[in-house]
Parts: C-alpha cells; sequence; structure tokens
C-alpha cells in the first residue's frame, strides 16, 4: 500500500514524516545500543532487514490474477517486536523508493507511518493478544499478519481521505472511496498473507530455536514465549 | 540484479557528487509542488527524462521501464479522485464532477513527474552515495551504517531468494493456489534462516579480520563544483520560467 512520489500535498507529506519520526527515533536508538553492547548482532539485524526487502519484493498468487507482493508487516512485528520494525521497516521503504520506484522519498514519512509503525503494533497487540485469551499459536500468527495487513491498508485508506476529501461527502466519503477500491485486491492478500505468514512462522519455529535465541537480545519479539 | 542498480552504477554521471544531482531533483520537485500542476508538471516530467536520458545516457528503455508500474497505479487510482460520492439522498450517489476531474488530473500529473524525478535520481546514483549524503544531513549514523551493510545484504538474500524459487518451481512448488502458499511460505521461512546464517558467518569472516563496527573503504569522493550547482539551479529556473509564459 504504497503512497507514491509527489502524490500527497506537501503539507501532509511532512505532517506525516513528523509524525513517524518518534517512533522510527526511538527503535534507532534502541537499535544503536544494541549495536554497540553486542557487536555480533550488527549483521544479523542487517541480514534480518535484507530478508525483508527481498520479501517484500516477491510475487505472491492473487485471487483476482494480478499479481502482489506481502508486506511482511506480521512476521516483522512478531520476530523482531514493533520499535525494532519500525527501524527496520524505515530502511526497507526506504530501498523500495531507491531501488524499485516503489513509494517515494516525500511520501515516506506517510508510507512508514502505515507500513513500519500502525501495521505492526496492530498485529503485535493482535499476537499478544490471542496468546492471552490462549488460542492456539497459529491463529494467533494468522490473525496477527492478516489485521496488521488490513490496519495498514486502512491507514493509507485513511491518509489518502484526509489529502483529498470527497468534495460532496467530504473525509467520511472520501474514506469509503479508497476502502472500496483497495478492498477488491487488499481483502483477499491479506488472508493469503495471514496464511503465508503461518508456514513462515511454523518454519521458523521449528528449525530454528537458535537463532531466535540469538535474536533474543530484541526484547519485545513476541514469538519467544510461544518458541519454547 | 536490480537494473535501476545497474544503470546508477555505469551511467555517464556516476562521479557527479550526489549532491549536486539531489539539488537539481529537490528544486524540480519544489517547483513541481509550488506552481499549479497543470503547467508545471510536463515541463518537470521532460527535464527529468532529459537529464536521464541525455545527460546521463541511461537508456529510455530503462526509465520507462521504472515509470511503467507507478503509470499503473496512477492510473488505478484515478477513479477514486474524480468520483465523488454522495451520501445524502436516497442511497449512495457516484458522480463524476468538473472539480473531480480536474482534481485527479492535477494529482496524477504531479505525481508522474514526482516519480520522474525519483527515477532520475535512482538511475544516476547508487544508493551507498544517497546514504553518504543522508549522513551528512543528518540521518543518525547507527541508521546509516545498518542500510550499508543492509544494501549489501539485500543483493546477495536475492540472489538467493530466486535460486530457491527456481528451484520450487522446478518441483511443481507453484502448481496450485494451496502448494503456492505453502511453497512461498517456506519460501519466506527458509530465507530468513538463510540469511541470518549468511551474516552470521559473515560477522565471523570480518571478526577474524579485526572488525570492529566500522567498515572503512576507500572511495572516489567526487569534487562538489559550484559551476554543476549553478547549473542545475539554472536548469530548475528555466523548468519554472517555461511553465510560468505558458498560456
Amino acid at each position: 500500500m504504497h503512497i507514491m512520489e509527489g502524490y500527497l500535498p506537501p503539507l501532509h507529506a511532512l505532517a506525516w514524516t513528523v509524525a513517524s519520526a518518534p517512533f522510527v527515533l526511538v527503535g534507532a536508538r534502541k537499535v544503536a545500543k544494541v549495536m554497540e553492547e553486542h557487536r555480533e548482532t550488527r549483521l544479523l539485524l542487517a541480514a534480518s532487514g535484507a530478508f525483508a526487502f527481498v520479501l517484500s519484493a516477491l510475487k505472491i498468487p492473487s485471487i483476482t490474477g494480478s499479481c502482489s507482493h506481502p508486506t511482511g508487516v506480521g512476521l516483522g512485528a512478531i520476530v523482531f517486536g514493533p520499535p525494532v520494525t519500525a527501524v527496520l521497516g524505515s530502511i526497507v521503504l526506504l530501498f523500495q523508493a531507491l531501488l524499485l520506484a516503489h513509494g517515494g522519498l516525500t511520501t515516506l514519512g506517510a508510507n512508514v507511518f502505515s507500513m513500519a509503525i500502525a501495521g505492526p503494533w496492530v498485529s503485535f497487540a493482535i499476537f499478544r493478544g490471542a496468546a492471552a485469551l490462549g488460542l492456539p499459536q497459529a491463529a494467533g500468527v494468522f490473525l496477527a499478519a492478516m489485521l496488521g495487513d488490513l490496519a495498514t491498508y486502512c491507514v493509507t485508506a485513511c491518509q489518502l481521505a484526509l489529502a483529498f476529501p470527497d468534495p460532496a461527502s467530504g473525509f467520511g466519503g472520501a474514506l469509503s472511496k479508497f476502502l472500496a477500491i483497495y478492498a477488491v485486491t487488499q481483502v483477499p492478500l491479506a488472508i493469503i498473507e495471514g496464511l503465508i505468514t503461518v508456514v513462515a512462522v511454523n518454519i521458523l519455529v521449528q528449525h530454528s530455536r537458535d537463532e531466535l535465541c540469538a535474536l533474543s537480545f530484541l526484547k519485545g519479539g513476541a514469538l519467544k514465549g510461544g518458541a519454547r | 540484479m536490480l537494473a535501476t542498480d545497474r544503470h546508477a552504477w555505469t551511467n555517464r554521471w556516476r562521479f557527479i557528487h550526489p549532491g549536486e544531482k539531489a539539488l537539481f531533483v529537490a528544486g524540480l520537485l519544489a517547483a513541481d509542488f509550488a506552481l499549479p500542476a497543470l503547467a508545471v508538471a510536463p515541463q518537470v516530467f521532460w527535464a527529468a527524462y532529459l537529464a536521464t536520458v541525455t545527460g546521463a545516457r541511461v537508456p529510455g528503455r530503462a526509465f520507462w521501464g521504472v515509470m511503467a508500474v507507478p503509470m499503473l497505479f496512477l492510473l488505478a487510482g484515478i477513479p477514486a479522485l474524480a468520483l465523488s460520492l454522495n451520501l445524502d439522498g436516497a442511497g449512495p450517489l457516484l458522480s463524476l464532477s468538473p472539480e473531480g476531474l480536474a482534481l485527479a488530473a492535477a494529482v496524477s500529473l504531479r505525481s508522474l513527474a514526482a516519480v520522474a524525478c525519483l527515477a532520475f535520481l535512482i538511475l544516476t546514483t547508487p544508493v551507498p552515495d544517497l546514504l553518504a549524503l543522508a549522513r551528512r544531513l543528518g540521518l543518525p549514523p547507527a541508521l546509516v551504517e545498518l542500510a550499508y551493510l543492509m544494501h549489501r545484504l539485500v543483493f546477495v538474500v536475492l540472489e538467493r531468494a530466486s535460486a530457491a524459487r527456481q528451484a520450487q518451481e522446478a518441483r511443481l512448488g507453484y502448481r496450485t493456489f494451496g502448494t503456492s502458499i505453502r511453497s512461498l511460505g517456506l519460501l519466506g521461512g527458509g530465507l530468513f534462516l538463510r540469511s541470518l546464517d549468511r551474516g552470521r558467518r559473515l560477522d565471523l569472516g570480518l571478526a577474524a579480520r579485526g572488525y570492529h563496527g566500522e567498515l572503512r573503504v576507500l572511495g572516489r569522493e567526487p569534487e562538489l563544483s559550484v559551476k554543476r550547482l549553478a547549473l542545475a539551479v539554472l536548469a530548475v529556473l528555466v523548468v519554472v520560467a517555461l511553465a510560468l509564459v505558458q498560456p
């Protein structure tokens, strides 16, 4: 759900950048501290970020015949926790703009807010909530990834509706327009991404206890509790 | 291998200071946002195109290749802007208004021109150069350091991903919808493990060579040329003038 370069009016672009900055800076401070204290984590973090970029570039099958890409929002939030995901996600979004012209530099703040902040926090909260309710882990992962995806898309629709309110029905009308247009592709995609994330988390839990332990310096990742 | 990356390293303006190219792009973007879109956007678009294709000698095909996907998205977004939704009457009513059409045209043209500026920047400037520029402009050093390492590893992981995908396809992993979901999940999870393993081995290798958290590389530092900075400003002014004299 990238908003393209130049699509948002300058004031909106600036406002979303200001809104995203604190989240990214807090995450960056945390990452910097971890990298300082545990030198060996630098490359693990970099590898995780590179993985996130490549994941977002993989084509996933779509029911409508078009192809699309996973966001990795849920997977990131579950494995790393939201603050670190905000940092890695921001760099991934920057690379998507700089290597693929996907998204943009002026709209980076808005995209970071929807994809690296709002989506991961929703996923994280749902994953935790599902665990607290005693749902099976697979159900939690599925719901977290799917609803995180949907949250991302709702936030993007809000951003667009705020920027371009409908001349007749204002913000509400614009919001329903943007939601309706993207619902056709986004709802099936969210479900598909949920399914894929379940398979991916299963393989991580089965085969990579060690790697997840190595990542346990990233306090806040939600998976460790479930991956015993 | 990504097309943008290849051209970024091989184009004629590769060794021009990134600050000069960034100034040109920033100027074009400012003009694009400040002036009425219908007047300025075509000029901005062609300025970015000419700079990329004539100036930096990047093949026109590469430029259009970068533009193709954003152009499709812009087309898809037009109905949402052009159609107006009225909720007051009996049931929702969609209508096409002149203001809506004008808004859709303005936003789409403005965005198209802005994407062209981005295309110029990424087709002529390698990502590490831009990161160095971002560091000078005040991005936190830890973020920049992480981004450097990530940039290197992205290409390693991309190669792995395409090899793994090919192997899965050869084994009919994407034959039906169900197997596709399963294959993609396995690909994602497996790729993550591979990436971490790769990172860990790289770290070990570097540590054995005395790595202390900073990679010092001897780079070719391009000089900031006042003449070229002035040229960039002049080019932007010409674009603005062309937009203003238009009826």
